[in-house]
């Protein structure tokens, strides 16, 4: 009984934070939400225009698997930056109310998912004016095997944000070496290349399949491809049953440095 | 079940041989770089252990209040923290058998949020759902005297706003036992009236307080019992009329060396 109640009483302190962060972070903006749509949508058309002089030029479809690909680094990389500094910069909250520090991160994580929401659908808009200028047909109900892809991204950006806004309590410093860490990440990750121009024999080739954010995206990929493609086929189940795995042992991770480090938080925000 | 058992017992908290130990590090390193730095030079960083509460043992009964006296950093707002359950004691037993509310500085509120934000946020750390809170949203808000400034972020606010703010909303929730941290001497003196007589009043309605304040007057009129503690150990445990009176003559003392 008690547990449940415990339950119900965090999922009402977790509705509220997120309400929260999502009001302040647009209270100092005056476009506000349409500035959110507006962002992503001209950060897209840049790489667009950009990158496709460089690569894929003979691949009608290459800016969407650029900009498919950018929106989930994006997506990561604005949770798990916001999340990490959570937990100290709440410590208002910590030293004064009795809470349970863990979902702090996870307000943030899941605050991150309206911005992924905007830049889904100014990718969409983009694919929608590809389809009037490249033939391509877009199909409907493709769009359903995002909705499969999300709760594994979220359970593996939960566990790296939970991960490090408990290490942040002990560590400022790692807000340094992580930025460092993620420029290193978006480069070990296909996100404007292919695997493909890659020798197999290669240790990088190795090392890009190690990194469990290249199955991400190429299932969010081949969700897109199959949402403007008939043909293109339904993305992988293995692939997506790895997802879930792969979400399931980040939090695990987060989790358990979480529970080892707990009591001692209190005492260094 | 739980209604029924707290029903049954006398006393609603009962505190036993509580000791709180802080272990502080001498050196304040809280980047990677100061760790590994400091290792390499052979720095240590031994903790110093600081015990705030030594061998507390008191309670309150049902209905019935307690005030806390002692000289500032004698323990008292830890205490305070440890009964409301922020921190862990690091031994004896807190026994506390109904819902309680801390109400302090700033009583956790987030400062870049609004005054409604903070008024839903605060409610659902205290258990109650957005839809409870908006029956309560007026009345909280009339009690504070801050209609006007509902949609203002908290960092805009004076410290008696905040307090208004956060008594409000505490006495709305009406706790089992609610715990005052020297709240009520930032106000005005109008709200200190309103305050005492909303307190008054809920005395009589069945709430329990535990009163820590420097206001020896208002701890006599308020508490049946007072706990006076000085450097973390109980100097002084009874009837607040004695133990008031054993606390200025000591206060008088000190100040005549």
């Amino acid at each position: 009984m008690a547990s449940i109640k415990q339950w119900t009483k965090n999922k009402n302190i977790l509705h509220e934070l997120i309400r929260k962060n999502v009001k302040t972070q647009y209270r100092n903006s005056v476009l506000g939400i349409l500035w959110s749509v507006l962002n992503p949508l001209l950060n897209m058309l840049v790489m667009w225009v950009i990158f496709s002089q460089f690569f894929g030029r003979n691949d009608p479809l290459y800016p969407i698997y650029l900009l498919s690909g950018n929106i989930m680094f994006q997506f990561l990389r604005a949770s798990t930056t916001m999340s990490m500094t959570s937990i100290v910069n709440n410590r208002g909250l910590i030293t004064k109310v009795k809470i349970d520090q863990y979902l702090f991160p996870m307000s943030s994580t899941l605050s991150s998912l309206i911005n992924f929401a905007f830049s889904l659908i100014s990718l969409l808009a983009i694919m929608l004016c590809m389809q009037v200028f490249g033939g391509h047909s877009l199909y409907g109900y493709q769009i359903l095997f995002v909705l499969l892809l999300l709760p594994a991204f979220l359970l593996f950006q939960y566990g790296i944000s939970l991960f490090l806004s408990v290490l942040y309590v002990f560590f400022r410093d790692i807000k340094h070496l992580y930025n460092v860490f993620l420029t290193l990440w978006t480069y070990i990750t296909p996100v404007f290349y292919k695997i493909n121009s890659i020798d197999p024999n290669s240790i990088a080739y190795k090392v890009l399949k190690l990194n469990p954010m290249y199955y991400f995206l190429t299932y969010f990929r081949d969700s897109m491809y199959a949402l403007c493609n008939a043909n293109a086929g339904v993305p992988s189940w293995k692939i997506l049953g790895l997802l879930y795995i792969l979400g399931i042992i980040s939090v695990a991770i987060g989790y358990l440095v979480y529970m080892s480090l707990k009591k001692k938080i209190i005492n260094y925000v | 079940m739980e209604q029924n058992f707290s029903e049954n017992s006398e006393y609603l908290l009962k505190i036993e041989n509580l000791n709180m130990i802080f272990k502080i590090p001498t050196l304040k390193f809280d980047t990677l770089k100061e760790r590994v730095v400091n290792f390499f030079k052979g720095k240590k960083n031994p903790a110093k252990k600081l015990q705030v509460l030594e061998n507390i043992n008191c309670e309150i009964k049902r209905g019935e209040s307690l005030g806390v006296i002692g000289h500032n950093g004698a323990g008292k707002s830890t205490l305070l923290k440890i009964v409301a359950g922020i921190y862990r004691p690091t031994s004896g037993k807190v026994d506390l058998k109904g819902n309680v509310v801390l109400l302090n500085l700033g009583a956790g509120f987030d400062m870049e949020a609004s005054a409604e934000e903070n008024v839903y946020l605060n409610g659902a750390i205290l258990g109650f759902s957005r839809k409870q809170m908006k029956k309560r949203f007026n009345s909280i808000i009339e009690f504070a005297e801050l209609q006007d400034f509902v949609k203002m972020p908290l960092k805009n606010f004076s410290s008696g706003m905040i307090s208004r703010l956060g008594f409000a909303i505490a006495i709305d929730i009406h706790p089992d036992l609610l715990l005052v941290d020297e709240v009520l001497s930032v106000g005005d003196t109008n709200f200190q009236k309103k305050c005492i007589e909303k307190i008054n009043s809920m005395k009589e309605s069945g709430v329990s307080f535990m009163f820590v304040s420097h206001n020896i007057a208002q701890v006599k009129k308020l508490c049946e019992n007072t706990l006076w503690i000085e450097n973390s150990k109980v100097k002084g445990y009874g009837p607040s009329e004695q133990i008031c009176k054993e606390y200025i003559e000591y206060c008088n003392s000190i100040q005549k060396k």
